[in-house]
């Protein structure tokens, strides 16, 4: 069986610096962190793995579209018990939304050389909170999505049975592989490397590709292939203004109330 | 005029710290300066007087025996920075009550309040802005502790494998005497010949001091008063548990931060392996190993309880059944390269003991270091929270933690001290702590009345045969209230007579931090009762 973790390299910080002209996310890899949604969906695939029969094992890829710094972080997964990684890095790739990350990765997906059975990205990333990752790469690769996916029930006989959260609550769906899962982050806690993973991850080869590697065409990568125009972004300024309502509970009520509809709610 | 407040319900929180211990007095006050210090001295007298800070402390140091409680938490003010024109390193003097966590924050944010700072002061602080990161390397668990207490008591934590204790890194200090004298001590500049040490008060007042004659055990120790032939005077005072004065300013040796912090847990299937483990990874780590911290079968089972119990330690990471020891190393290093040799380095140590290299958790990220961070300290605090139920159902029942350190080649034989004592005794235990100081916290879990009392016993004997092995009878807590026995065990009564005599030099009122290393009445001058084991006794 193979399973593809996608994983994102997001700022380590809170303090993210934007580009003033593209209104997007300087990515200088000084201090970028795994998307703690990705880490989850990695362990997801470790445990499948590691619970995995002798006679069928499971082979675990990392991919990622990235700067080259990016690899440092392929290698920490392969560390942790992933098998290969896969890093798109270009500059033909800067600058992408979600349809040309998703163009992109299905690239990489088929750079692999067989086809994944089983897809797994974490919800969403902690940079751009779009969520729209993993459905789109679903349906550029055609096969089924279940999206915020709380927990895998069952895998057998290519069959899976998770339950994901809903706007109604929480359903359990059954589906065929091959499929994609997008995963809560409380879904796993991603384990850490041992001695002896650090080691051989040390001595693990990242496959880079560019795009042309990657067989890219050029008008559906990075900028150049994002209908998303970022007119303006900027952090909303706090105000640490507050009011205080004293009084009784109706006379609380009350005020409320009138504040409330002055604030034109 | 500063308030003295009478120690009304208001004010009973003030009478215990975290040995859980419960004390007396009549009075309270907060300065929020040396002068305040002075006036509340002047205006108590002759009361005795207890110092404060977090009130964290663990040996009941903080806890008043009657009289007036002063507690110098308002005493927060950062007071200045120098750079030594010799090391180059930066030394940042702060008022007692500057809180440990606070100090790291404002370091690692290069935030100091520099509001009345004098020139050379601001001029330091432009280049500690631009200097690489500074820390301050004196790590108690608990980072809520206070930095005049972590003097009184010369803090530990785990990096003290490294870096030693806190009075490593304390240069200077000024300290108001129980008289109102003001003693301003800089290291280097006042030091003993032989044992005896002459002091300069600011306004002239000259001491002339004989030191105990004691050897100090070549241990991790935190028992009495440090004194050494032609010993640093700001030594004595680092240590003494609030006793000799009241330590009003004290400065910070502060270091760059390492390139590279790992941390490794290393698991072990039983004890004696975690051991030798650690007896052969010493040598190899040198000093790229600022930690070595140990956790027991026993805590790693009530950590796999509290996960699996409480929400609040859900998200501690899995410990396999299988798993019966940790040693946990952390690694500072110059560079990746090195950290990685170092790997290397831990991983043949294991294999030579027959454990293996992939039973470990390497932490490189802040995720990683953050989640064995947890782990760590989620130990202390199950056995609290474990100790905190049993006590609702036996309100004498309290944590009987040990604090006791040995030489290097006696790890062995006093782990298996530890082992016996308890199994005879059948009692219930959790240890962890500094093993590569050969400094084990072993927690007796009281189940009833009897259990508590048969641990306190033990402890007792205990401390005899450590000292015997040549070890120290409190490691890093500080004697406080709770271990004085443990110190005549220790030093013997001649020996507790010459601190008494010298605590009196300073203090002869007897009225700081009474009970503190010495019962009142000794300190005062009575007669040392001989010890519950002679020294050596077993």
């Amino acid at each position: 069986m193979r399973i593809l973790v996608c994983v994102k390299a997001v700022p380590g910080s809170t303090e993210v610096k934007m580009d003033p002209k593209t209104n997007t996310i300087v990515r200088d890899g000084g201090s970028a962190v795994l998307n703690p949604f990705d880490a989850s969906a990695l362990e997801v695939a470790l445990a499948l793995k590691d619970a995995a029969a002798a006679g069928d094992p499971v082979r675990v890829t990392v991919l990622s579209m990235g700067i080259p710094a990016t690899a440092k972080i392929l290698r920490d997964c392969i560390a942790r018990g992933a098998d290969d990684a896969i890093l798109l890095s270009d500059r033909a790739f800067a600058g992408a939304d979600t349809l040309a990350t998703t163009y992109a990765l299905s690239l990489g997906a088929a750079a692999m050389g067989e086809a994944p059975d089983l897809v797994l990205c974490g919800k969403m990333a902690v940079d751009g909170d779009t969520a729209q990752i993993g459905p789109e790469l679903a349906g550029a690769l055609g096969i089924p999505c279940v999206a915020d996916v709380a927990e895998l029930v069952s895998l057998a006989d290519g069959a899976l049975t998770v339950r994901h959260a809903t706007d109604a609550g929480v359903a359990t769906v059954e589906l065929a592989l091959p499929a994609l899962l997008t995963v809560a982050k409380d879904i796993a806690q991603l384990r850490m490397p041992s001695i002896a993973g650090v080691r051989a991850a040390e001595d693990a080869p990242v496959r880079v590709l560019s795009a042309a590697d990657a067989g890219a065409d050029s008008a559906r990568c990075g900028l150049a292939g994002s209908p998303t125009q970022v007119v303006r972004s900027f952090v909303p300024e706090r105000s640490g203004a507050a009011e205080r309502v004293e009084g009784t509970a109706a006379g609380q009520a009350a005020k409320l109330v009138d504040l409330l509809g002055g604030m034109g709610l | 005029m500063i308030d003295i407040h009478p120690l009304t319900a208001d004010f009973e929180d003030y009478l215990r710290d975290e040995s859980r211990t419960v004390g007396s007095a009549q009075s309270i006050s907060f300065p929020e300066s040396e002068a305040e210090v002075r006036e509340i001295l002047a205006r108590t007298a002759p009361s005795p007087v207890t110092l404060q800070g977090a009130r964290t402390g663990l040996a009941a140091g903080a806890v008043p025996e009657g009289g007036h409680v002063m507690n110098l938490s308002r005493m927060n003010r950062y007071r200045g920075l120098h750079v030594d024109g010799e090391t180059g390193r930066f030394h940042l003097c702060v008022e007692p009550g500057v809180i440990l966590s606070e100090l790291r924050k404002r370091l690692a944010k290069r935030e100091i309040p520099a509001a009345d700072w004098d020139e050379a002061s601001l001029a330091a602080l432009a280049r500690f802005e631009q200097a690489p990161a500074q820390f301050f390397p004196t790590d108690p668990t608990e980072a809520s502790a206070e930095l005049g207490g972590m003097a009184a008591c010369n803090a530990s934590g785990a990096r003290s494998y490294r870096y030693g204790a806190m009075r490593a890194h304390v240069s200077a200090v000024r300290v108001v005497l129980a008289t109102g004298d003001v003693l301003a001590l800089r290291r280097g500049e006042a030091r003993a010949r032989g044992r005896r040490l002459d002091l300069t008060c600011e306004d002239g007042r000259s001491l002339s001091l004989d030191l105990p004659t004691y050897v100090m055990p070549a241990v991790k120790n935190a028992s009495g008063y440090y004194v050494a032939d032609d010993m640093d005077a700001v030594d004595l005072f680092v240590g003494s548990d609030g006793t000799l004065g009241i330590i009003t300013e004290l400065e910070l040796e502060l270091l760059p931060v390492p390139a590279v912090t790992w941390g490794v847990s290393c698991f072990f299937e039983d004890e004696s392996q975690a051991l030798d483990f650690t007896i052969a990874a010493r040598p190899v780590l040198g000093g790229r190993a600022a930690a070595f911290e140990y956790f027991d079968g026993a805590a790693l089972s009530i950590l796999r309880r509290q996960k699996s119990a409480s929400a609040a330690f859900s998200g501690l990471p899995q410990v396999p059944e299988r798993y019966r020891a940790c040693v946990f190393v952390e690694l500072e290093c110059d560079d990746e390269d090195q950290a990685l040799e170092s790997l290397d380095a831990i991983g043949r140590a294991m294999g030579e003991v027959g454990a293996d290299e992939r039973d470990t958790w390497v932490a490189r990220t802040d995720v990683d270091r953050e989640c064995q961070r947890f782990f760590r300290h989620a130990v202390p605090e199950s056995v609290n929270m474990l100790i905190d139920e049993r006590r609702r159902t036996d309100p004498v029942i309290t944590k009987l933690g040990s604090d006791m350190s040995v030489p290097d080649d006696r790890l062995h034989d006093v782990v298996a001290l530890y082992r016996r004592t308890l199994a005879e005794a059948g009692l219930e235990s959790a240890a962890w702590g500094h093993i590569g100081n050969n400094h084990l916290h072993v927690n007796v879990l009281p189940r009833d009345a009897a259990d508590y009392a048969a641990g306190k016993e033990l402890f007792k004997r205990w401390a005899a045969e450590v000292t015997a092995m040549g070890g120290a009878v409190s490691a890093e807590h500080g004697v406080g209230k709770m271990k004085r026995d443990f110190l005549l065990t220790m030093y013997g009564p001649e020996h507790i007579a010459e601190m008494a005599r010298l605590k009196r030099r300073f203090d002869p009122e007897v009225r700081l931090n009474r009970g503190n290393l010495f019962a009142a009445s000794e300190a005062e001058g009575q007669p040392v009762p001989a010890a519950f084991a002679a020294k050596g006794d077993e």
